[in-house]
């Protein structure tokens, strides 16, 4: 008994692989999905090689150097405080993409904003299924809850919170995910609808199953596709809101280095002639949010023209 | 249809009720404090109890929520027993006032006294004293701090015996009266007139007056003169907070003590060594053992002044019999002798304290100034006399002080509740002895003993069309909000009016040619700029168009001025948002033109060889454009979004900006007239495009 389950294992192995192998080829078919890729893997690299990448600490401050244009000491520049663009730069990425910083000195691997859509993905997907599968009553409460949501002016409920809360990673993580969740949980529950009424969730009803069971087990990995695209759009207007929430002083608290902060700081001085500290973490934070669309839009045109 | 537009209206309202609510709650839960806020980090706790209490802070939030939704005037016009009004006036100021007998009337505390302000008909004021107005207070909370006082006054040791038994008569007929049967108010302010009268002819406004001199005076003093200074310092270093006495006033300290040993030195060269002694204590920073060591000094030093040290520390205390006392001593030969050292240093220290009180009290200064005199001229017999009358002076003064004191709390408290000239409803108290912290614009911090202790800032209420005064700048939130949403409007509606025919038609054009270059081209640059943040648009056309081609202005600097007086200064604030939602309305409208000419319909058309322009015009146009309208007019949401961004970055002074600050001081006030303006906006346009799509999608009846 126990080898022949073994051969099927075995057996099953390599061609799970190719059919992994060839959804991920998928990428190099399109060259605008690759070109994105590139911009993202840079950002990704990057970020988590950040200490490895410049001598400079991200608020190390210099005041012999202000608003330096770039030069062979700093690559990039430096801001009005004399820290050096470049480290700043690539620090902010790490923030966005690779660490969340919980506290001084604890911090979790995963960057904010992926936080964030996980966040809200994980509620938005369960209000979703329990409107989707369980209906009634239950349906309608979630969905006029959402409606309510969805009328709230987004970037409102962003000063609020973050007003509200105070300015910290983990607040910047809430706000993008409770701004998320409205339009997660339609989605799913849309596929929610579609997927109910397959022959397999019947056989788990039969079964006896719970309705936890069959909502995260049975329903939830057959619509992932669909939820994955939308999650990787999302990853974009999260980064795009985190941006967004620096600039206007509602990001991560100074010194740290922040994409939308450094761009809000930055800003008082281009007209006086040093554009430098403006210039680049606007570059960086467009390169990235277009280079993740650029990557979702490809891959969704590439897998649609196979359908 | 109409029973539809007229379910979504209610809908929005619920909506706004929902929001207005969750920004309630929010707000509340929130950390922070306004009052710092508004205020800075530096003011005191009264302070910021009185800026609450001035705008309704300090009430059970249901209520503050209550009043903001449904206005305070009615529970006012309850609490007050008159109907109040709210005015413009000609300058444009909102002013509430009471209304009585036709004629509208407001008030204001000078002192003790109530003064009544009545706006004529030709908008001038007419002010009028109005004590009349007055009420008794709680007769029977009166009644028990009363009994509390007496005890008090038993054992003031100012008082004089006569005194006392006076203030005691007459607060025990005040006593008998509270206790009295007949509460009514009339009954008691009848009683009352007499004993208040008899207590309030103990009061001398004029030597209340000189209390506050002689205290500053003694002040003073202890700073000019080197001996009495050094003794103080003694007197700090004992006091239980001297573990709180910062570095700086210890080194001030240490000065002080170098300065007296060095005038002393001459006399006294074994004190002037214990005080440089202490000094050199103090320099480093060891209170204790230079207290130790002044503990010695301070005795000696204190009888070569005569007591003049503990007398000035008597003054500025007002414990007027211990130095009455010293004077006594000093006028007794039995006491103090006066030998050569007292003789070198007496006359200057009693000189520098009779000029200093010459302004409180000239009877007495002069009658030192005469001792001083007297001594200079070695005739010690005639200046211990003099100073003997000083004292009985300076005994009947302090006697005139302590009367007044102890007879005004005597007092039953007034109360009344009337309307201010800051538009409140406001509970005036006189005769506690509670201090008030009030904020008077244009003057600053006034602090009062009396005044108002209960506040009811008047407001009409939300939905009567007034959401209140803004905590940040007292005025009221309707003002600027409406300037605000109209800047605001100008800035969506000139990028609404532009990005629509042009997204449109770009959008149209990359359907026709799908997959083909220019397709590539539009959609591909359309997504960059869509996705871009707003912000980093709106830095790349600054550096562009502002920074290096120097074309149009990179900020915007209206002032009071409406935008429209500055056209140049729209163009970037435009374009960004022009360029952002250019490629959203551009991709939506390619994806559905794109799905339209693939439809079996247009197929049907082209076989039967209609023409290719005709086809577009005529059969795919108008089944195109029905997605993107709609979806454009649900991005509002999104786009305001985009509108505060883009302000950000301008300075542009819409409603955007004015919310985020709004939001970063906690104005409650500002952030919920916002908040309900904005959501107002994002659901009626919601609302708009269902019905546009209803005309555009004659399948779409809605019942």
């Amino acid at each position: 008994m126990a080898t022949s389950e073994q051969t099927i294992k075995a057996s099953a192995q390599p061609s799970r692989w190719r059919n992994a192998w060839e959804k991920i080829s998928i990428i190099f078919e399109s060259k605008i999905a690759l070109v994105g890729l590139v911009i993202v893997l840079f950002w990704v690299l990057v970020a988590i090689f950040a200490p490895l990448l410049t001598p400079y600490s991200p608020t190390e401050q210099d005041y012999t150097a202000q608003n330096q244009g770039p030069s062979g000491a700093h690559p990039l520049g430096t801001d009005s405080l004399g820290r050096d663009i470049w480290s700043r730069l690539i620090y902010g990425a790490r923030v966005v993409l690779v660490v969340l910083p919980v506290s001084e000195s604890f911090w979790l691997p995963g960057g904010t904003a992926l936080w964030g859509v996980f966040l809200g993905l994980l509620i938005g997907s369960t209000l979703g299924l329990l409107g989707g599968y369980v209906g009634g009553w239950v349906d309608e409460v979630v969905m006029r809850l959402l409606d309510a949501m969805m009328a709230f002016p987004v970037i409102l409920l962003y000063m609020i919170i973050i007003a509200a809360f105070g300015a910290s990673a983990t607040n910047v993580v809430l706000a993008i995910a409770i701004v998320g969740i409205p339009g997660i949980a339609r989605l799913v529950r849309s596929l929610t609808l579609d997927i109910r009424t397959r022959d397999y969730i019947r056989a788990a009803e039969t079964r006896g199953e719970s309705v936890w069971y069959i909502m995260f087990v049975e329903i939830l990995p057959n619509a992932r596709g669909p939820i994955i695209i939308d999650a990787m759009l999302r990853v974009g207007y999260a980064i795009f809101a985190m941006g967004t929430l620096g600039f206007l002083g509602l990001g991560l608290p100074p010194p740290s280095p922040d994409w939308g902060s450094m761009v809000a700081k930055g800003r008082q001085f281009i007209l006086s002639g040093s554009p430098w500290a403006a210039l680049w973490p606007s570059i960086a934070i467009a390169s990235l949010v277009v280079g993740l669309n650029l990557f979702a839009d490809g891959l969704s045109e590439e897998s649609l023209r196979y359908q | 249809m109409a029973k539809f537009i007229v379910r979504r209206l209610l809908l929005m309202l619920l909506t706004m009720l929902l929001v207005s609510v969750a920004v309630f709650v929010i707000t509340e839960a929130a950390p922070g404090n306004v009052a710092r806020n508004v205020l800075g980090i530096h003011i005191t706790p009264e302070q910021e109890a009185s800026f609450l209490a001035q705008n309704g802070l300090d009430k059970p939030m249901l209520q503050r929520y209550f009043s903001w939704l449904a206005g305070t005037d009615w529970r006012v016009s309850n609490t007050i027993g008159m109907s109040v009004k709210r005015i413009t006036t000609e300058e444009g100021f909102t002013e509430w006032w009471a209304v009585e007998d036709g004629t509208v009337i407001r008030w204001k505390l000078e002192g003790e006294d109530l003064i009544a302000q009545r706006r004529q008909p030709d908008g001038s004021v007419q002010e009028v004293v109005e004590n009349e107005r007055w009420q008794v207070k709680d007769p029977a909370i009166e009644a028990e701090r009363l009994r509390e006082y007496r005890a008090q006054i038993l054992e003031n040791a100012q008082l004089s015996e006569a005194d006392r038994q006076a203030i005691l008569q007459e607060l025990d007929r005040i006593l008998g009266i509270l206790e009295g049967q007949d509460q009514s108010q009339a009954t008691l302010l009848a009683a009352l007139a007499a004993p208040e009268a008899a207590l309030e002819t103990m009061i001398d406004a004029e030597a209340a007056q000189s209390k506050e001199t002689v205290q500053q005076v003694a002040k003073e003093v202890a700073k000019q003169d080197n001996l009495i200074q050094a003794f103080l310092v003694h007197r700090d270093l004992s006091a239980p907070t001297a573990d709180q006495i910062d570095q700086q006033s210890l080194q001030t300290m240490a000065r002080r003590l170098n300065q007296a040993a060095e005038a002393i030195q001459s006399l006294n060269p074994g004190l002037a060594d214990q005080l440089a002694q202490a000094a050199e204590h103090l320099t480093a920073k060891d209170a204790a053992a230079a207290r130790e060591v002044l503990d010695g000094a301070a005795q000696t030093l204190d009888a070569l002044l005569g007591g003049m040290g503990a007398f000035v520390d008597a003054l500025e205390s007002g414990n007027y019999r211990q130095a009455v006392g010293i004077l006594r001593d000093l006028s007794d030969p039995a006491q103090i002798p006066l030998d050569s050292a007292r003789l070198a240093v007496l006359p200057d220290t009693l000189e520098s304290v009779a000029e200093a009180l010459e302004g409180a009290n000239p009877e007495f200064s002069e009658t030192l100034l005469g001792a001083v005199e007297s001594l200079r001229a070695g005739n010690t017999g005639e200046a211990r006399q003099t100073i003997g009358a000083a004292a009985d002076i300076l005994e009947e003064f302090g006697e005139t002080i302590a009367r007044g004191d102890a007879a005004g709390p005597a007092r039953v408290a007034r109360k009344f509740w009337g309307i201010d000239t800051q538009n409140h409803a406001v509970r005036w108290e006189k005769g506690t002895d509670k201090e008030v912290w009030r904020l008077v614009p244009g003057s600053g911090w006034l602090a009062t003993s009396g005044g108002p202790v209960e506040y009811i800032p008047l407001q009409k209420g939300l939905i009567r069309g007034d959401p209140g005064l803004s905590l940040r700048t007292g005025r009221p939130v309707a003002d600027l909000l409406f300037t605000r949403l109209r800047n605001s409007l100008i800035l969506a509606g000139i990028a609404f009016v532009i990005v629509m025919p042009l997204a449109l038609v770009m959008g149209l054009i990359a359907g026709l040619n799908e997959g083909k270059l220019l397709d590539r081209i539009l959609s591909i640059g359309g997504m960059m700029f869509s996705v871009t943040p707003e912000f980093a648009t709106g830095i790349f056309l600054i550096l562009i168009f502002a920074s290096w081609l120097k074309l149009v202005p990179g900020a915007t600097v209206f002032g009071e001025d409406a935008p429209w007086t500055r056209p140049d200064m729209l163009v970037l604030p435009v374009l960004t948002l022009t360029l952002v939602e250019l490629g959203y309305v551009l991709r939506i409208t390619r994806a559905s033109m794109v799905e339209v000419m693939k439809a079996p319909y247009i197929r049907t058309a082209f076989l039967k060889g209609l023409p290719y322009r005709r086809i577009v015009v005529k059969h795919a146009l108008r089944n195109a454009l029905m997605a993107p309208i709609t979806v454009i007019m649900l991005h509002v949401n999104w786009l305001l979004g985009g509108i505060v961004v883009v302000e950000v970055i301008f300075g542009y002074p819409g409603l955007g900006s004015y919310l985020l600050s709004s939001a970063l001081f906690k104005d409650f006030n500002a952030i919920e007239g916002g908040a309900i303006i904005l959501v107002a906006v994002a659901v009626s346009t919601q609302l708009l495009a269902d019905i546009v799509y209803t005309f555009l999608n004659p399948r779409i009846r809605y019942g």
